[in-house]
């Protein structure tokens, strides 16, 4: 059995069915996600593993032992909110301390394990300062050493940086990604955000309309979606039907669908000719967008918009109206249940 | 022009606060007055405010309307802090059923109240036909509405349901953490709503007129035997408890200016 594993569960909110029949397992130490649009239900699934929420029907086991009715105080498990959840009468210090006073630690030992949560943390020097004087940044991450402090066995992460700036998320993501690899703690992260995601995960889960979609390392989920939500969620995919992939470059595929990433699509003026597991199509360049490292080209094949990513080198190498051949990897077009 | 409608607009709140004065500034000079002449006072005395504040009756009047002012206070605390910890955690959709009931004492006059109480339980042997305890129960009743606003705004303003959800996840229980975490939190809502109960509580003549004279004295029954024996003592009764309900709208003001403060800081602004 894994560390943690999710048997069938299901969980009903009056007639709305969010989690239906989720089964999952995540091995001790690794750094799995949550990934999906609001909604989705993966946030109540993190919740049905605090004990937050009680599921409708089955079991959750954590380290062998089933604490599907255990209430939330009794898990023995960590958790950060999406919104700033410190108490707010409470100094850091104390804030951090609260859980390991309710374990009647001696204070020396607490005192010591504090100071060493909020080093890891690089929040030292705010020890005795309250959270309305922190940041959003620093409040979240004083909520990280209050759930890692207790030593839990699972620390839950519930869209913790939702509420931060862009250039802070992305300091942050790779802090906590550092210090769960640092303290080898078994983390669930809960996010929308792919990018996210894709830099903080060990193992991501792709939810959908409460089912999980799909599950993988974050390059088999980037580079071989199983589904077309999965596509469309994950990247920025072309996806083409049988008959517009037909249309478009002349070869007919067993597939009822096919999924083409633009990054993989190769854009020249010179004529290519088709080869083995090469497919080529000509068009013409419809429009484009600067992405500031890459330039997204939308070009009309046959009546057909396909997006292509290229580059950006020097200076733009196609204008909008230009004639261009596009060449795709056969073995890189990926079929879609 | 900006500068000139602000000194018109300060020239009109002016007179308007002077206009509304006159009464306040009135009395407290008719309470200075020593006696009279015929048009003017023969000259100006405290001996008014001598005589009140060395009287039994005014010392005894002043303490039992503190202590009926205040039993009500905690009590009404007490159980809307209890009933909004298990509405708003356990019975959400029943919130707004309470609130609709915390509301009704608003359309309720001391007049029907205190006949109704009188009415209901007047005639019963148990301990709810004693006077004292009618009274303590119409207080209750009376300040419910601004109890149960302060509690609940405090709460509001906070995110409790988060915060009881991280507690719990702490491995404290859900009532601990109500009073460890949420209570120190909504304190100054606590304090605001207690002392505006305060203030209500410490001009009522009517319901304790009615409920419960014999029983208890209180302040405003002191300013109406007062009223009886000299008119300037009357006004030097009336000066004190004007200054006592403004001492306590300062405070109210001023701790809500100091959570006003507070909120502000937590938003960074």
């Amino acid at each position: 059995m894994s560390y943690i594993c999710f048997e069938k569960i299901n969980k009903k909110f009056g007639t709305n069915h969010v989690l239906k029949d989720i089964e999952l397992d995540v091995e001790k130490g690794q750094f799995v996600t949550l990934l999906g649009p609001s909604g989705c239900g993966k946030s109540t699934l993190l919740r049905c593993l605090s004990g937050l929420e009680q599921v409708t029907s089955g079991r959750i086991y954590l380290d062998g032992e089933d604490i599907t009715a255990v209430t939330p105080r009794h898990r023995g498990i960590g958790m950060v909110f999406q919104q700033y959840s410190l108490f707010p009468n409470l100094s850091v210090r104390r804030n951090v301390a609260y859980g390991l006073k309710l374990k009647r630690l001696p204070k020396a030992e607490i005192d010591q394990k504090v100071e060493e949560m909020l080093s890891i943390v690089g929040l030292s020097d705010k020890i005795d300062q309250y959270p309305a004087q922190l940041s959003g940044g620093q409040q979240q991450r004083v909520a990280l050493a209050r759930a890692m402090v207790t030593a839990p066995k699972v620390l839950l992460l519930d869209e913790p940086l939702s509420a931060i700036d862009a250039l802070l998320r992305k300091s942050l993501q790779i802090e906590i990604r550092r210090i769960q690899q640092q303290l080898g703690i078994t983390t669930i992260y809960v996010t929308h955000d792919q990018d996210e995601a894709m830099i903080m995960s060990d193992v991501i889960n792709l939810f959908h309309d409460g089912k999980i979609e799909q599950t993988g390392t974050p390059e088999q989920i980037y580079t071989r979606p199983a589904t077309r939500f999965a596509a469309t969620f994950i990247g920025n995919y072309n996806l083409l039907d049988a008959k517009d992939f037909n249309r478009a470059f002349g070869t007919a595929i067993p597939q009822p669908e096919v999924a083409v990433r633009p990054e993989i699509i190769n854009l020249s003026r010179q004529a290519v000719a088709k080869g083995e597991g090469l497919l080529v199509a000509e068009g013409k360049i419809a429009s484009y967008i600067s992405h500031g490292n890459l330039i997204r080209f939308s070009v009309d094949v046959n009546g057909l918009l396909i997006n292509a990513d290229v580059l950006f080198e020097d200076k733009r190498e196609f204008a909008q109206g230009d004639q261009v051949f596009v060449t795709i990897k056969e073995d890189l077009v990926i079929g879609l249940q | 022009m900006q500068k000139r409608a602000r000194i018109n607009a300060a020239i009109v709140m002016s007179i308007i606060i002077l206009w509304l004065m006159i009464p306040l500034g009135a009395t407290a000079v008719y309470s200075l007055f020593e006696d009279w002449t015929g048009i003017v006072p023969r000259g100006f005395t405290l001996a008014n405010y001598k005589t009140i504040f060395t009287d039994t009756a005014f010392l005894s009047a002043m303490y039992q309307t503190v202590l009926i002012c205040v039993i009500p206070i905690l009590i009404t605390i007490a159980v809307m802090l209890l009933a909004l910890f298990t509405v708003t955690v356990y019975f959400p959709k029943l919130e707004k059923y309470m609130q609709l009931l915390c509301m009704i004492p608003y359309t309720i006059q001391g007049v029907i109240l205190s006949v109704s109480i009188l009415i209901l339980y007047a005639r019963n042997d148990s301990v709810l036909s004693q006077r004292m305890v009618m009274l303590m129960g119409a207080y209750c009743i009376i300040i419910l509405p601004h109890i149960y606003n302060g509690i609940r705004n405090g709460m509001r303003a906070i995110n409790m349901k988060m915060l009881l959800d991280a507690a719990e996840m702490l491995g404290e229980s859900k009532l601990k953490a109500f009073f460890k975490v949420i209570v120190p939190n909504i304190m100054t809502g606590i304090i605001v709503s207690s002392l505006l109960a305060v203030a209500l509580l410490f001009g009522d003549y009517v319901i304790i007129r009615n409920l419960s004279s014999a029983n208890v004295n209180n302040m405003q029954q002191f300013l109406y035997q007062a009223m009886k024996r000299s008119s300037t003592e009357a006004s030097a009764v009336s000066m004190v408890i004007i200054l006592i309900t403004f001492a306590i709208t300062a405070l109210v003001l001023a701790l809500q200016s100091r959570g006003m403060l507070e909120k502000m800081r937590n938003e960074g602004k």
